[in-house]
């Protein structure tokens, strides 16, 4: 029991450096990933061509091969700086927006075409349409894999330790080898993440709840 | 470019080992999936009790702390495990925590009729389900569990961090030996990429290959 009250509070630290990181990574990820998700549908060719590319990079390579690729390769440019949080909250960041403008793509096509044509018959630009009538359905639908969303960067942001970030799996190793006490430590931070997790994805159903609007989403809709 | 195609050479020891891991925790967790989903669905109270719990932390704890527990907790319970047998067993334990929540979704989504017409034949509820429900789950759970092999193609890649050298550690060493980090980490991703697009490939031909008229693959 002393040996927990010792290590938590250093636990806690790294927890919070944790939670900066998959609050700054999935802030990048939701603002890049709505005009990312828009582009994908309504944008020309070539920035489709181009957004292709992105995508396949950010989901097919492995994010601790983009933290490196991130912190030792574009951190090695010369007149380059990138601290390593910013290399993580970057390559966390970006990999998070492929994933979330998949989803506002995806939930742009459930909403039904019919919307967008009557907006615009109504005289709205397609921006105004857009942001005023299918972006508010389009992203409650995308509500429930948000959520998923987060429990993976939050999941991701343990592997940020790889280039040097004090969150908390660098707090626990560093522990774990000044007290030995091993099983008491990454019990505890598996306590942690499991919490976490948990939490998030109680606050995600709070959202969606408070969100909802009479009529709209399960059931009626596609 | 011959630059870049020099790298892979050095790369292909790593290669291997991450193919070598592959190998052992993909049939691993596919078969963790299917027994966990069916204790889920079909087991007697404290059994499903048992599979959700598994379910919730295993996919609620970050894959490299439990990497971690297994290699590094475990030995202090006399239960010493080699990096490569952790690895496996550890992509394996949690892969199949996210296969079983496909396929339990998916044997749910199968009509109660198939199971009472499979009843009234007179089949064993075992047979039933071997018969019957599995074939019409295992169809519909090809895309969900499709991502998590792909998913699983990517995050083989924390092996390194329990000190085998697979490809990212074969990355880590060639970029460190060369100073090149940029052009290694990226040919190191490109072969990442390689190997999800052949994962996807082959589950294009394994959807085609299980249809059946009137049974929804992916719908």
């Amino acid at each position: 029991m002393s040996d927990l009250v010792r290590i938590l509070p250093l636990l806690m630290q790294g927890a919070a450096v944790t939670l900066l990181l998959l609050a700054c990574s999935l802030a990048v990820g939701f603002v890049l990933g709505i005009p990312i998700g828009v582009l994908h549908v309504f944008g020309p060719g070539p920035v489709r061509w181009g957004l292709r590319g992105f995508d396949l990079v950010m989901r097919g390579f492995p994010a601790i091969v983009l933290l490196f690729l991130i912190y030792f390769g574009l951190g090695g440019i010369q007149g380059v700086h990138l601290s390593s949080l910013q290399a993580a909250v970057l390559a966390l960041g970006l990999r998070s927006a492929a994933y979330q403008g998949q989803l506002v793509r995806g939930t742009i096509g459930m909403v039904e075409q019919g919307q967008l044509e009557a907006a615009r018959a109504l005289g709205m630009s397609l921006p105004t349409a857009l942001r005023s009538v299918v972006l508010p359905q389009a992203l409650r639908h995308a509500l429930p894999s948000l959520g998923n969303e987060y429990s993976i960067v939050l999941k991701d942001t343990a592997l940020a330790f790889t280039v040097g970030v004090l969150e908390m799996m660098s707090r626990a190793q560093f522990l774990a080898m000044s007290t030995r006490k091993i099983t008491l430590v990454y019990i505890a931070v598996a306590v942690i993440y499991w919490g976490l997790t948990q939490a998030g994805l109680l606050g995600f159903h709070a959202i969606e709840r408070g969100v909802r609007v009479p009529g709209m989403g399960t059931g009626d809709n596609p | 470019m011959s630059d870049w195609l020099a790298l892979v050479p050095k790369l292909l020891d790593g290669w291997v080992m991450t193919l070598r891991l592959l190998g052992v925790a993909i049939p691993l967790g596919l078969v963790v999936g299917v027994a966990v989903a069916l204790a889920r669905i079909y087991g007697p109270f404290p059994l499903r009790a048992i599979a959700a719990v598994y379910q919730s932390v295993l996919r609620g704890i970050p894959l490299i702390v439990q990497l971690f527990v297994l290699y590094y907790v475990l030995p202090r319970a006399n239960l010493l495990l080699s990096p490569f047998i952790a690895a496996t067993v550890g992509f394996g334990l949690c892969s199949g925590a996210y296969h079983s929540e496909y396929i339990r979704s998916a044997i749910s989504s199968i009509p109660r009729g198939q199971m009472d017409a499979a009843r009234a034949l007179g089949m064993s509820r075992s047979q039933a389900v071997r018969t019957v429900i599995l074939p019409q789950a295992f169809r519909r759970a090809v895309p969900g569990c499709g991502n998590e092999l792909v998913y699983l193609v990517k995050y083989s890649s924390l092996a390194y961090l329990v000190t085998l050298v697979d490809l990212t550690g074969a990355g880590r060493l060639a970029a460190s030996a060369s100073f090149r980090f940029f052009e290694t980490f990226l040919v190191v991703g490109l072969i990442y990429l390689l190997m999800v697009a052949c994962v996807e490939a082959a589950l294009h031909v394994l959807q085609r290959r299980w249809k059946r008229s009137g049974v929804g693959v992916g719908a």
